[in-house]
């Protein structure tokens, strides 16, 4: 019996590996309209995918915008619709700096299309999709395609490592700063702006600068060389390790 | 001269803190009979008010713990929470400078301490124009005109607007990401030779209306943690104690304490030379951090802060609240109106009034530094989502914001920027290698580039700090730029702007709402 079940737990994992599939595609977004909170989906080859909700910036998702593309990179998940969307998760949104008017799209509410409750706000601190730890000595912060803007997150993340740094008597925080690239599900592939590294590294460190840890305590890499992308693990190579030495 | 009485309180009537003893004690029924005398004596006070309600620099009047000055709406209640001011010698209120200007000019009581277009008005008639208020440095649309004339001081006296000259290039970056141009200079300061773009000192001039010094722990109270949260980014720290703090001081955050403030304004507006002493300025920062300001009576609604109504009314309720504190169903951004909903009719306009405030939604769309932040855009919110601090309705994050009402095209100017207008525009032009404003791209008409003067960045172009709500009624006209000359253009500026389709009715709620905070 024990036998036969975990059998079938293998061939059903294997078939959720075989199903998931990952998506990554540059789109106008689109805003749903619903009875509550507003949901944000996105098309690619005439299927519509839902993106997530409306929220506040202590959320995991933050949407994208309209009057800009959006280049989306997701797993598209198993089970119903929501939205009407086909749900990517866990899915990134990166919105691109330049205007397009043609991104416009709001649609109205729909007596039959209901946005779901939105997931509870992660506490500050919390390890969230675009923060990963291996214990308190190391934050990895992933970042949106072209950005070196830290959401709150990622902020706070930084902000434990200052604080690990003066509580452990640290001697170094080691910052490794990376340039991405992403492969798009049509082949394309998109390479982040030339000095986007150096960017996101300066960003951390003049914010552990800033919370008291000394600059002579730092060490900073700059990886400007892009890892070849391939549409499975690309938004996880947009990234600063941060991780703290002890003498 | 002096032309201002101040008001004791009157016989019969109770301070605000005996007040509230007073309520703790006394049956329902001596409550009643309260509430009726205290009726009674607000009308009393807003008929026997002087029309002329002024604080010269250097009067040497003693300002009262608490007095009222009637305005249109009603009454604002000044609350001195350390006791009455000795003004005489009071570096607030004693000229400092060289243009006999003190703060109090330009931070008068009867306004909430801001001051009011109409009140600018009286003073030019008074004074022929002769008042240090109408100083040429920033008193006048340009100091190289006449000044002797009143179309030289047409911006201050129409719109309340004073002058801020800001340094080209940026103080904080002096490789700005945007180049600017002169594309209308109806004052002609900024073409001027010697204050202009291209004179010895390069210098951007651009008209703001005052704030008001007051109810300033809420405004100085910064958000949780060390981070501007829209920006990823520390916040800036106090030098005196290392401490982040809020920068919602100034519409451009360009100072960000009180002292650093005092101080500036004593070298841009009064014309001082060096800086304040620390003595002064130590005077000055604990005057201001105890006064506070807001509407004590209303003529729809009557007395604002009697016992059992709203409790987010009134001086002294701003006074005991808590600074820092986020809007909350359990706490909304002006506590709750609930008293009022079964009360009057027109107090259960300002009950709904606030209820549209607190809940109704619309999309908010293309607000640089709220839609940009994460929020996404649009986003589906209601005003408290950006009024979202407690008492004071301005943002506990850093609240500069592209609302639009500097850029073309939602500006409140006229509607192409080739058009006749009262407001200087200028075109700027970001760097092909810079990050666009988010919603109007590389190539922006303005006519205040707002927080992007100081920091220099496109994103920036059009920010400027969102305002207190407290005192409204006492010191219009309203925006930064002054474009709203009473609330109802403030609300429709928003209703416009937004396609709020705001209803008659609902508008009429937001105004009274609006006018008894």
């Amino acid at each position: 019996m024990s036998r036969t079940r975990g059998l079938l737990v293998v061939i059903l994992l294997g078939t959720a590996q075989l199903h998931a599939q990952n998506l990554s595609f540059v789109t106008c977004p689109i805003v749903r309209d619903t009875k509550t909170t507003p949901c944000w989906l996105a098309e690619y080859k005439g299927e519509t995918y839902y993106l997530g909700n409306q929220g506040g910036v202590a959320q995991d998702f933050y949407p994208p915008q309209l009057n800009h593309e959006v280049l989306v990179e997701g797993i598209v998940a198993a089970g119903p619709r929501v939205c009407g969307g086909i749900p990517l998760r866990p899915v990134k949104t990166s919105v691109f700096l330049e205007i397009n008017r043609a991104c416009s799209t709001i649609l109205p509410a729909e007596d039959t299309i209901e946005a779901p409750q939105s997931p509870p706000r992660p506490a500050i601190g919390e390890a969230v999709s675009w923060v990963r730890s291996d214990g308190p000595a190391d934050r990895t912060l992933y970042f949106d395609f072209d950005s070196d803007f830290l959401s709150l997150h990622t902020s706070t993340a930084v902000q434990s490592m200052a604080e690990y740094f003066q509580q452990s008597k640290a001697s170094e925080i080691q910052i490794a700063a990376f340039r991405g690239a992403s492969k798009l599900s049509n082949g394309e592939v998109l390479t982040e702006q030339r000095d986007i590294a150096a960017a996101r590294a300066a960003k951390v460190r003049d914010i552990l600068i800033g919370l008291g840890v000394p600059a002579a305590a730092l060490k900073v890499q700059v990886v400007n060389e892009a890892r070849t992308p391939d549409g499975i693990n690309d938004l996880w190579s947009r990234k600063v390790m941060l991780s703290v030495k002890k003498p | 001269m002096l032309l201002f009485t101040p008001h004791p309180p009157l016989r019969g009537t109770l301070s605000l803190q005996e007040r509230d003893s007073f309520q703790t004690f006394f049956s329902k029924s001596m409550k009643t009979l309260f509430l009726t005398l205290s009726l009674i004596c607000f009308a009393g006070l807003a008929m026997s008010q002087p029309q002329l309600q002024w604080f010269q620099a250097g009067g040497g009047v003693e300002l009262p713990k608490e007095l009222t000055f009637a305005n249109a709406g009603g009454r604002l209640g000044i609350l001195n929470a350390d006791g009455p001011v000795s003004t005489k010698g009071h570096p607030f209120f004693e000229p400092l400078g060289i243009n006999g200007r003190a703060c109090v000019t330009c931070h008068q009581p009867a306004n909430a301490m801001s001051v009011a277009v109409s009140t600018i008005r009286e003073r030019w008639l008074a004074t022929n124009g002769k008042d240090p208020l109408f100083a040429a440095i920033d008193g006048s649309d340009n100091p190289s005109l006449p000044q002797d004339r009143e179309t030289s001081h047409s911006l201050l006296l129409n719109r309340g607007l004073f002058r801020v000259g800001l340094p080209w290039p940026p103080a904080q970056n002096s490789n700005p990401e945007f180049t600017i141009e002169i594309v209308r200079d109806p004052t002609g300061v900024n073409r001027d030779s010697a204050w202009g773009l291209k004179s010895a000192k390069p210098t951007v001039s651009v008209f703001r209306r005052p704030r008001p010094v007051a109810n300033l722990k809420y405004v100085l109270a910064p958000d949780n943690g060390p981070f501007n949260v829209k920006l990823g980014v520390l916040l800036d720290k106090d030098p005196a104690t290392n401490k982040p703090v809020s920068m919602n001081m100034m519409a451009d955050a360009r100072v960000t304490t009180l002292a650093t403030q005092a101080d500036s304004a004593y070298r841009d507006h009064q014309e001082g030379k060096g800086q304040l002493r620390q003595d002064q300025l130590n005077r000055i920062i604990a005057f201001e951090s105890q006064v506070y300001t807001a509407q004590v009576f209303d003529n729809g609604a009557k007395n604002l802060t009697e016992a059992g109504g709203p409790g987010g009314l009134g001086p002294l309720n701003l006074l005991r609240e808590t600074a820092g504190v986020l809007n909350s169903p359990a706490k909304p951004v002006f506590l709750t109106f609930d008293a009022w909903k079964g009360s009057t009719e027109f107090r259960q306009s300002v009950a709904r009034g606030n209820e549209i405030f607190l809940n109704r939604t619309f999309w908010v769309k293309d607000v640089a530094h709220i839609n940009s932040i994460g929020l996404g855009n649009p986003a589906k919110r209601s005003c408290a989502v950006c009024h979202n601090a407690v008492m004071s309705g301005m943002d506990r994050a850093p609240g500069w914001v592209d609302l639009g009402t500097t850029n073309y095209p939602t500006w409140t100017e006229p509607k192409t920027w080739n058009e006749p207008g009262e407001l200087p525009v200028f075109k700027l032009t970001c760097r092909s290698e810079a990050k666009p404003h988010p919603y109007l791209g590389r190539v922006i008409y303005t006519s205040d580039p707002g927080r992007a003067l100081i920091t220099g960045k496109c994103a920036d172009i059009g920010a400027i700090t969102m305002g207190q709500f407290r005192g409204l009624a006492a010191r219009a006209p309203y925006f930064s730029n002054g474009s709203a000359k009473n609330l109802r253009e403030l609300v429709d500026y928003y209703d416009r702007r937004f396609d709020m389709g705001l209803t008659t009715q609902e508008k009429e709620d937001l105004i009274n709402f609006l006018g008894v905070l």
